[in-house]
């Protein structure tokens, strides 16, 4: 009866393939190829080897895109894992309220980054938004929070943090809720007080989980895209434009289609790198 | 004691804190533009009213934009979770050669962004004439390495015993995949299909890039649109981005738990 195995394979796993294949493995080697050409919507095809990269290293719009992306990175990454942390020892504790907690600290990560974006433009709005409405209340001075250059990417990092800080509350909470009760029983037997169980205890046996979301944030934060595009549209000056954004507007404003599958292959290395690392240390953990 | 009561109320001040924003947009959705753009603004307004959600439907791209994305997420979601659903019962379920390296090669496609692929993506369906379309939306999402590992995990934990049965009562693979495993899955395939829909519904970049006659723009662009065309009409806009996130709001209060579950077993972003 299980003559066919590997035929009844085949046929079961083809239509993933068939659409893996055309959308996913053939766009990246075709990004390869692109990125050797210059090619102009207008104009044809020309080879020109590794200039794109050289290009791009010497573009100080790409610089700047890469240097904002990696200021949104280093910005978000510990603000959205502490507060996720913080988050999860909250609702994991015997509070009454737990449960709504987590609820309502998950909930903006259900929304999609534009509606994200369009929330929190009206929140910030200088004039009119609630937040300088309430600074001026209390006697303090509005602040520029999209339109001043120094400002606009602290502020997306917070829109930011409000978004996902729910999705690494998740992950925490999972993770804590793996650590038995006896290990913190005998350490309180021990006499051991709240603040060393979480340093002694609740943070080393979390890290395996504190890996996994490091990782996972430091990948979603290089594709940033949404919350500048929505918020700022690359502004004030240029303050708040990421690689995703610039490799947009290159590929579809400017039409330089292989200058933009240059920058794209550069991200894409940047993630897979990040990704080895990954994988690297979680083979050494076994 | 005081200590906890102390917790307590920091907690709900918190959770208040993460409320607002959403409060904030639902509020500002009932006002009029008058009310709005106003120094000292009401916190709740005297005189709700529903003109911005009246406007939003009747003069704006708002409906279509809102099929437009139900007709995507839908697709999406069906053909997602019945091709995923179909490797994973090869990967999990059948023993032949190299099945370990077809489960690899299906799991290294989540190291690659999807953000680096859209220069290519946009020129392949120019090529294909499908640029433009919601085809050209819903075609690249279609194969979700993560919903593959999710089944594959769940499809493993299923006993052997009801398979041979099914198989020595001379059932093939097909029915036993439709009739024994899709049950007993059950689970992982609601998760699979929320997280799926969840994704498509809220997808942006791709649609953004596909798509750029109005009339077929999904609401994660249309919404972002919105900012370009209505400027300050703030109450508007807040108006359309609630209905934008009706359904995912629908979504959470009903599946909460298997949302939950779904990002604590796979640690998905989106």
């Amino acid at each position: 009866m299980r003559h066919h195995n590997s035929r009844d394979a085949m046929l079961f796993s083809l239509p993933f393939l068939v659409v893996y294949a055309l959308f996913l493995v053939a766009p990246i080697f075709y990004g390869i190829y692109l990125s050797f050409f210059d090619w102009n919507v207008l104009s044809g095809k020309t080879f020109i080897g590794f200039r794109n990269f050289v290009d791009a290293f010497h573009d100080e719009k790409f610089l700047s895109s890469l240097l904002h992306t990696c200021q949104f990175v280093l910005l978000s990454t510990p603000a959205t894992i502490i507060v996720g942390f913080l988050m999860a020892l909250a609702v994991v504790a015997p509070f009454r309220m737990g449960k709504t907690a987590e609820t309502v600290f998950f909930l903006p990560y259900i929304f999609s980054i534009t509606v994200v974006g369009t929330l929190w433009s009206w929140i910030f709005q200088k004039n009119f938004g609630i937040l300088n409405q309430v600074l001026v209340a209390l006697g303090i001075p509005g602040v520029g929070w999209l339109t001043d250059p120094s400002v606009a990417m602290h502020s997306i990092v917070i829109a930011t943090v409000w978004w996902t800080a729910g999705f690494n509350m998740i992950l925490f909470s999972a993770g804590m809720k793996q650590i038995p009760e006896e290990v913190y029983e005998s350490a309180r037997l021990d006499g051991a007080g709240r603040l060393t169980i979480l340093t002694k205890i609740t943070i080393p046996l979390l890290r395996d989980t504190t890996i996994l979301v490091l990782i996972l944030q430091i990948i979603a934060s290089f594709k940033v895209f949404g919350q500048s595009y929505v918020m700022t549209g690359g502004g004030p000056y240029g303050s708040t434009r990421v690689l995703v954004q610039y490799i947009y507007e290159t590929g579809f404003s400017y039409f330089k289609m292989g200058y933009a599958s240059a920058m794209s292959v550069i991200l894409f290395l940047i993630i897979l790198v990040i990704s080895v690392v990954q994988f690297a240390v979680a083979r050494d953990e076994k | 004691m005081r200590r906890k009561h102390f917790g307590e109320i920091a907690l709900a001040l918190v959770v208040v804190i993460w409320l607002a924003p959403v409060l904030w947009l639902a509020v500002t959705s009932l006002k009029t533009e008058k009310d709005v753009i106003v120094d000292h603004p009401a916190i709740f307004t005297t005189l709700p009213t529903v003109a911005n959600y009246i406007y939003a439907f009747s003069r704006t791209g708002i409906a279509r934009w809102l099929l437009n994305s139900t007709i995507v997420s839908v697709v999406t979601t069906v053909l997602t979770v019945a091709i995923d659903a179909m490797i994973a019962f090869a990967i999990a379920r059948i023993r032949f050669r190299g099945s370990k390296a077809l489960f690899i090669f299906v799991l290294a496609g989540m190291m690659v962004p999807f953000e680096a692929l859209i220069i290519q993506l946009y020129l392949q369906f120019n090529a294909m004439g499908l640029i433009n379309s919601l085809a050209a939306v819903i075609l690249p999402r279609l194969a979700m390495p993560i919903g593959v590992f999710i089944l594959v995990q769940f499809f493993k934990g299923i006993p052997a015993a009801l398979e041979e049965a099914a198989y020595i009562d001379g059932a093939g693979r097909w029915r036993v995949f439709w009739s024994v495993i899709l049950p007993l899955g059950k689970a992982a395939i609601v998760t699979v299909t929320i997280l799926s829909f969840i994704n498509a519904w809220n997808d942006f970049l791709w649609p953004l890039v596909a798509v750029s006659d109005t009339a077929k723009y999904t609401i994660t662009v249309g919404i972002a649109n919105f900012q370009g065309t209505h400027g300050t009409e703030y109450s508007l806009i807040m108006a359309g981005a609630l209905v934008a996130s009706a359904p995912q709001i629908a979504l959470f209060l009903g599946f909460r738990d298997q949302i939950v579950k779904g990002i604590a077993m796979t640690g998905i972003k989106g």
